[in-house]
């Protein structure tokens, strides 16, 4: 993600990255690309530095140091500009970036400085001599840092952002650690630390990037907070949640306009820990209140009622009067069908259908006189070639497990034989009424073929369709 | 999200008719067997005619799609498995590991006790519930509501045709 970033800013051409406040990021960026192919977790380290530095406070400082690197064409020129000692402290940078030792030890880093250096040459217009220089590089790079007190300061940033910022992602970068080095990282932790911009930075990459969306937006945006937006949203949101919003408001960017302006409110930068367990309990909540919403509507008269607790009583209540109301019109039915026949069809064509879909009907009665005479000899082999036919149809009913439908069938077998016949009906629904009249002959057929075995039976009745 | 969630929920409309075929097959294949026809066993009948509507239900729903519509149907698995083997009939339990799932992970404000009975009430209602989260277990409950007002709708008019 922070590559990507990073591909994308080196895409550009370096001068123009040199103007804006961002060049300075966009400057590493750009040497982080050209050593990528030589030692990536260099340029790994390069670029989540870069990132820390486009977002901190304290990035004017580090705009001019890198301007005295470059020797741009815009008066950010402020310290030391000659062209080698350029590229010289460019690469005692790329040194303090990654590892040391391995920059120093591998004889890769010469190609790596070199190409670095090389990158360079544009801005300082002097090739031969980095390449020189490269030689004559001193083993311990703290030595020429002494001498500029900014750099030390910066590489101490550096130690601290990797140690501790990046969970211990990045390695320690330096190893060896001379003595100006740990005080001036011990004066630099409580800085970085107040920093928050970098812990959400931390945060959002090891954390939820699942859940934010538009997390590219969020970091190629620039922090222009929006007060108004983040008001608004405050205003939306629980009391509980708007304490939290005010605590971050300062530090958390806004995000761009996202329908999901909840929970991608950056609550997450303001640490990893604590805030991914409280981010997750909130989206759940949320979650949950909006299909408490959804249940509302669905349960009759529940508009009144607010709150979890009793919103929930209120769909338990309902679901059991339904439930209650189901075994009541089952014992209704029970008492009804002792008395009267059972006429299948008188059923069908009356107004059970919402529809009007005479085509339906008839199938259906079709299919019924079909059914009835299939139900007294049925084969349990037969509705497992059917299934397949199940699946193709463009009702809801979804093919069950055949060794579902095996038992059924052992248990209840005409039930299974209702998905034979209903696979047929199926299917007969999409053809025309000329389909219907097959299904006519056929039922003809299977009133002859009753006698005989009844794998037969639905084996002709494919063939009829 | 709300709109989402509206989706996942209508992708599965309960079917009228689906579920009025279904269930009037199982009515008529009742209606042969033997024994159902008399007065005697009426609680047998009742029972057999219900839960032939909730399979028929579960049917009408989609099948396996459903969790609970899946659960209702493999009652009826289990109960054709016992009826075969003869005596082993073991009905799933999971309940309690439904709750301890959840148990940590939402309604944090309220006590432990009123934890485990918020959606835990809903588990023991819903089919099927005792394994699940309580998000899904929603969005479960909003369908199987949708389902159980389709049967209501559906049974009461049958009856009503049968006796006018």
């Amino acid at each position: 993600m922070e590559n990507e970033l990073f591909m994308n800013a080196g895409v550009s051409q370096p001068p123009v990255m040199m103007t804006s406040p961002s060049s300075s990021s966009a400057m590493l960026n750009w040497v982080s690309s050209s050593t990528q192919p030589v030692d990536p977790s260099l340029s790994r380290n390069l670029s989540r530095d870069c990132l820390f530095w486009e977002k901190s406070t304290e990035q004017s400082i580090f705009d001019s140091a890198l301007s005295s690197l470059v020797s741009s064409p815009n008066s950010n020129f402020s310290g030391g500009g000659v062209a080698h000692g350029d590229n010289f402290i460019i690469r005692e940078l790329i040194g303090k970036l990654g590892n040391i030792g391995e920059i120093y030890g591998a004889p890769a880093s010469n190609g790596n400085v070199s190409s670095a250096s090389c990158y360079a040459t544009p801005m300082s217009c002097s090739p031969p001599p980095p390449r020189h220089m490269m030689v004559t590089k001193p083993p311990t790079p703290l030595a020429e840092f002494s001498g500029d007190t900014g750099f030390a300061e910066r590489a101490a940033r550096f130690s601290c952002f990797g140690s501790r910022s990046f969970n211990g992602r990045t390695n320690p970068p330096f190893p060896i650690n001379n003595n100006n080095v740990p005080v001036v990282a011990n004066e630099k932790m409580p800085r970085v630390s107040s920093t928050p911009a970098l812990k959400p930075l931390a945060g959002e990459s090891s954390g939820e990037i699942s859940r934010k969306r538009k997390t590219k937006s969020k970091q190629n945006s620039p922090s222009t907070a929006s007060p108004s937006k983040e008001v608004e949203e405050k205003e939306d949101s629980n009391p509980k949640r708007s304490k939290k919003t005010e605590a971050n408001e300062d530090k958390t960017k806004s995000v761009d306009d996202d329908p999901y302006k909840d929970y991608i409110h950056v609550r997450a930068r303001r640490g990893q820990a604590t805030d991914s367990h409280s981010l997750a309990e909130r989206v759940r909540r949320e979650k949950i209140s909006e299909r408490m919403k959804l249940l509302q509507d669905l349960v009759p008269g529940c508009n009144k009622v607010t709150g979890k607790a009793l919103m929930l009583d209120e769909i338990i209540n309902y679901v059991q009067s339904l439930q209650r109301q189901v075994e009541f019109l089952s014992m209704k039915l029970s008492s009804v069908n002792t008395r009267l026949d059972f006429n299948m069809d008188a059923f069908m064509s009356k107004d059970i259908f919402p529809s009007s879909n005479n085509l339906m009907h008839q199938q259906v009665l079709q299919l019924d006189s079909s059914a009835e005479t299939l139900l007294s000899d049925h084969h349990h082999n037969t509705n497992l070639q059917l299934n397949p036919k199940i699946s193709s149809n463009n009702y809801i009913m979804t093919p069950l497990e055949p060794s579902e439908t095996r038992s059924f069938v052992s248990h209840l077998p005409t039930l299974a034989h209702f998905t034979d016949s209903i696979s047929q009906y199926s299917t007969f629904s999409e053809d025309d009424l000329h389909s219907i009249i097959h299904m006519g002959f056929a039922q003809n057929r299977i009133h002859e073929l009753n006698q005989g075995p009844s794998n037969q039976v639905p084996s002709n009745m494919k063939a009829e369709l | 999200m709300a709109s989402s969630t509206t989706h996942s929920l209508n992708i599965n409309t309960p079917r009228k008719n689906l579920f009025a075929v279904h269930f009037l097959r199982s009515l008529s294949k009742l209606k042969r067997q033997k024994s159902f026809i008399g007065p005697k066993k009426t609680t047998e009948r009742v029972r057999k005619i219900k839960t032939a509507a909730y399979i028929s239900m579960a049917r009408a729903a989609g099948g396996t799609s459903q969790t609970w519509s899946r659960a209702i149907l493999w009652r009826l698995h289990r109960r054709a498995q016992a009826s075969k083997i003869g005596g082993y009939y073991t009905k799933p339990k999971k309940r309690s590991s439904g709750a301890d799932v959840t148990r940590g992970r939402i309604w944090r404000r309220r006590s432990r006790r009123y934890e485990t009975t918020d959606a835990d009430r809903l588990r023991t209602v819903v089919p099927g519930g005792g394994d699940m989260e309580t998000l899904k277990l929603m969005v479960e409950t909003a369908h199987y509501i949708k389902c159980l007002s389709m049967q209501v709708n559906v049974m009461q008019s049958i009856v009503d045709v049968l006796s006018a």
